[in-house]
């Protein structure tokens, strides 16, 4: 049933264990480290055929400051400016959505419900034409505003999924206890409810924050170019018409990648509480 | 939208000469240009294009927004119908044709008619007697080889098939390859078999071909691949060359490992960036097959274009003809610039080996015509079947049997429309 702790297991085992796992770790990083070494390669490597030999000089430095002189700084001020107001504009949207989901009984709650996660079914790549049509209609075709408003619409169902479930399980009695008090419903919320929902807020700003900023499908169907688009659609704008820049792309992936690795990592704690939550009653 | 208005007084190179040609009527508003030249030395080429074309007319606000260039061949159908500038790039011959057909495009046969230099290429810009944009560069294509294999090895640049043929065999001998090619993408192959069919079978029947007016089971095109074959069998490719980009299998040729390449002029920069000097490479016209068959070229040509939707259509207009004109040719396409080949005649030809024989080729020794390239001559879809059956029968030339059957089919399929 459960696997024996390899502490428990035979010495062989351990050796071999302990033997294997550097080299799957090796195996499982190798492209990543593929990336990180071309991003210290220069341009002529890749026309030697120089992929994995020794570089013939290292020009880290040169194409890291190449990729934050060129337009990568725009690009990811972009990400930033989608993705941040995307996780506000979500996290706030559904803590209401949730509150009024879980909180309130009355006719229709279900159905509501059920339409936001059926949201969730659709394969988002069948809207592409009709949201396009739509942000062009709407004068929001190839401006921050308009991606960052389909996100939200977009994100809000999961997260009112995430949220309603998370507020269904805070202990009822505490709401009742301040509807007894004659606390008005808002305060309730702002109040007593926010303030418990704290670790769901702060593991799906994090998801989120993930999922948006490493959004690609988006970010070339409503955007276009250097003004609007986030950093993902940005990073091939390295490659020029004839020519793939792998060394600058490689370079410029690593700093795309860079802010959501150190979100990951600042709050990892409620990174995995956000996927595990509710996992266990 | 990137405004270049704020960009400090431009210039000093040529703006004498500019500033000195007539400035034609005043021009208001606004020049909204969408381009998608983003490498570095072309971008900087726009740039100072737009900045040139704004200096020259005082009250016109030029906007430029430069497109990654891969990206704007799938975002130009939504610019031009949801959000049309003023001016746009695109390509020549059946590239433009879905947007010409779909109106999308407008007709400048007018600005034609008050431009000059410009004979050569206006056939790719033509369709259906009307003229829907200007070129504003292009580049040859031919066999780049090492020089210093070739002198090794005591060879001369062949000028006809059979000399082709006797050099592929020595150079088998010394145990390399003849050709580098990289067909994951396809195109590369398009490369070969432009060139087979025009050396063997002409250019009008080349063009006749990729009109649908030919059946691809014609003997004559059957003669384009047996001469084909002929290389194929020899062993002159490299292995496995349907793994590799183009750029990919520049390394076989930058060792030693292959001594020539079928490549478009693009190809310098990266071997001299891999370190290779004008003494160990150098390029020759693709040598002569059939007899009496007026030598004709690959030379994909870049173009302006204005929207059917656009606002300021005046200002577009002069704009098309300050770009051709010979001095703006001549300086656009220096080799620190463009480093292409300027499309009007009267333009000069930037000092470079590579360049002058390129433009010398074109303009003296291409009589039977100028093609554009497999995937611009042929329509998208039958050029997308086209070049996987090209690759197909590089890698299994015994298919050629089915490869034939099936383009034949799908050229009167597609065609039919």
């Amino acid at each position: 049933m459960f696997p024996t702790p390899i502490q428990k297991r035979s010495p062989a085992a351990q050796i071999a264990y302990q033997s294997m796992l550097p080299l799957a770790l090796l195996l499982w990083l190798l492209p990543l480290l593929a990336v990180m070494a071309f991003s210290a390669r220069p341009d002529a490597d890749f026309t030697t055929g120089n992929y994995w030999g020794w570089p013939s000089s290292f020009e880290g430095v040169a194409n890291y400051t190449l990729v934050f002189t060129s337009e990568m700084p725009r690009y990811l001020l972009n990400s930033f400016l989608i993705t941040i107001p995307t996780v506000i504009g979500t996290i706030a949207l559904s803590c209401m959505t949730g509150f009024a989901l879980g909180i309130y009984r009355f006719r229709g709650n279900i159905l509501i419900f059920f339409m936001f996660i059926a949201g969730n079914f659709v394969p988002f790549q069948i809207l592409m034409v009709p949201v396009r049509d739509l942000t062009i209609d709407l004068n929001l075709y190839d401006t921050r505003a308009g991606l960052i408003l389909f996100h939200i619409a977009f994100q809000t169902g999961f997260c009112t999924l995430f949220m309603r479930n998370f507020i269904r399980q805070l202990p009822f009695p505490l709401i009742e206890a301040a509807r007894v008090e004659g606390v008005a419903e808002w305060r309730i919320f702002v109040y007593v409810v926010l303030p418990l929902m704290k670790p769901a807020i702060a593991a799906l700003s994090v998801l989120v924050f993930t999922f948006i900023w490493n959004d690609y499908f988006w970010a070339i169907v409503l955007t276009q170019g250097p003004d609007t688009q986030p950093v993902t659609a940005g990073i091939t704008s390295f490659n020029s018409q004839f020519r793939a820049a792998y060394h600058l792309m490689s370079a410029g992936s690593i700093v795309a990648a860079l802010p959501p690795v150190a979100m990951f990592f600042l709050m990892q704690r409620h990174f995995i509480a956000g996927l595990t939550l509710g996992a266990v009653k | 939208m990137r405004s270049i208005l704020t960009a400090l007084a431009a210039t000093t190179i040529l703006s004498g000469a500019a500033l000195a040609e007539a400035h034609g009527p005043d021009l208001t508003g606004t020049l909204r240009i969408v381009s998608d030249m983003s490498n570095p030395a072309p971008r900087a080429v726009m740039e100072d294009l737009a900045e040139r074309f704004e200096e020259m007319h005082p009250d016109l606000d030029v906007e430029l927004q430069v497109i990654d260039r891969e990206a704007w061949k799938t975002q130009i159908r939504n610019t031009l119908s949801a959000n049309p500038p003023d001016v746009v790039n695109w390509y020549a011959a059946n590239r433009m044709m879905p947007y010409v057909n779909a109106a999308l495009f407008e007709d400048v046969s007018d600005v034609w008619e008050e431009i000059e230099g410009l004979d050569s290429v206006k056939g790719a810009l033509t369709i259906d007697g009307a003229q829907y944009g200007v070129p504003y560069t292009y580049y040859q294509w031919g066999v780049y080889y090492r020089q210093d294999i070739f002198e090794e090895l005591g060879l001369e640049e062949p000028e006809t098939w059979e000399q082709e043929i006797a050099n592929c065999q020595v150079i088998l001998d010394s145990g390399r390859k003849c050709y580098t090619i990289g067909t994951k993408f396809l195109w590369t192959a398009g490369g070969w078999f432009d060139y087979l069919n025009m050396r063997t079978n002409g250019f009008d029947f080349h063009m006749a071909l990729a009109r649908g007016e030919i059946p691809w089971t014609d003997d004559r095109v059957r003669q384009t691949f047996a001469n084909w074959r002929e290389l194929i069998d020899m062993g002159a490719y490299i292995d496995n060359h349907q793994n590799y980009s183009w750029q990919e299998a520049l390394p076989f040729m930058v060792n030693g490992e292959a001594t020539s390449y079928l490549m478009g002029n693009f190809a310098v920069a990266p071997m001299r960036d891999a370190g290779l000097t004008d003494d160990q490479i150098d390029f020759y016209q693709f040598p002569a097959i059939g007899e009496d068959i007026p030598m004709a070229e690959d030379a994909p040509t870049d173009t302006f274009h204005i929207p059917a939707g656009a606002e300021n259509k005046e200002a577009a207009r002069e704009f098309l003809k300050f770009v051709v004109s010979a001095d703006v040719q001549t300086d656009i396409n220096r080799g620190d610039a463009l480093g292409q080949l300027p499309v009007n005649a009267q333009s000069e030809v930037d000092e470079d080996k590579f360049l002058e024989q390129g433009f010398a080729m074109l303009s003296q020794n291409s009589p039977g015509g100028v093609a554009q390239f497999f995937d611009r001559d042929f329509p998208a879809e039958m050029a997308a079947l086209g070049m996987e059956g090209l690759q197909e029968f590089m890698v299994y030339p015994d298919n050629l049997e089915d490869i034939l059957q099936r383009l034949e089919q799908a050229r009167q399929r597609i065609y039919a429309n």
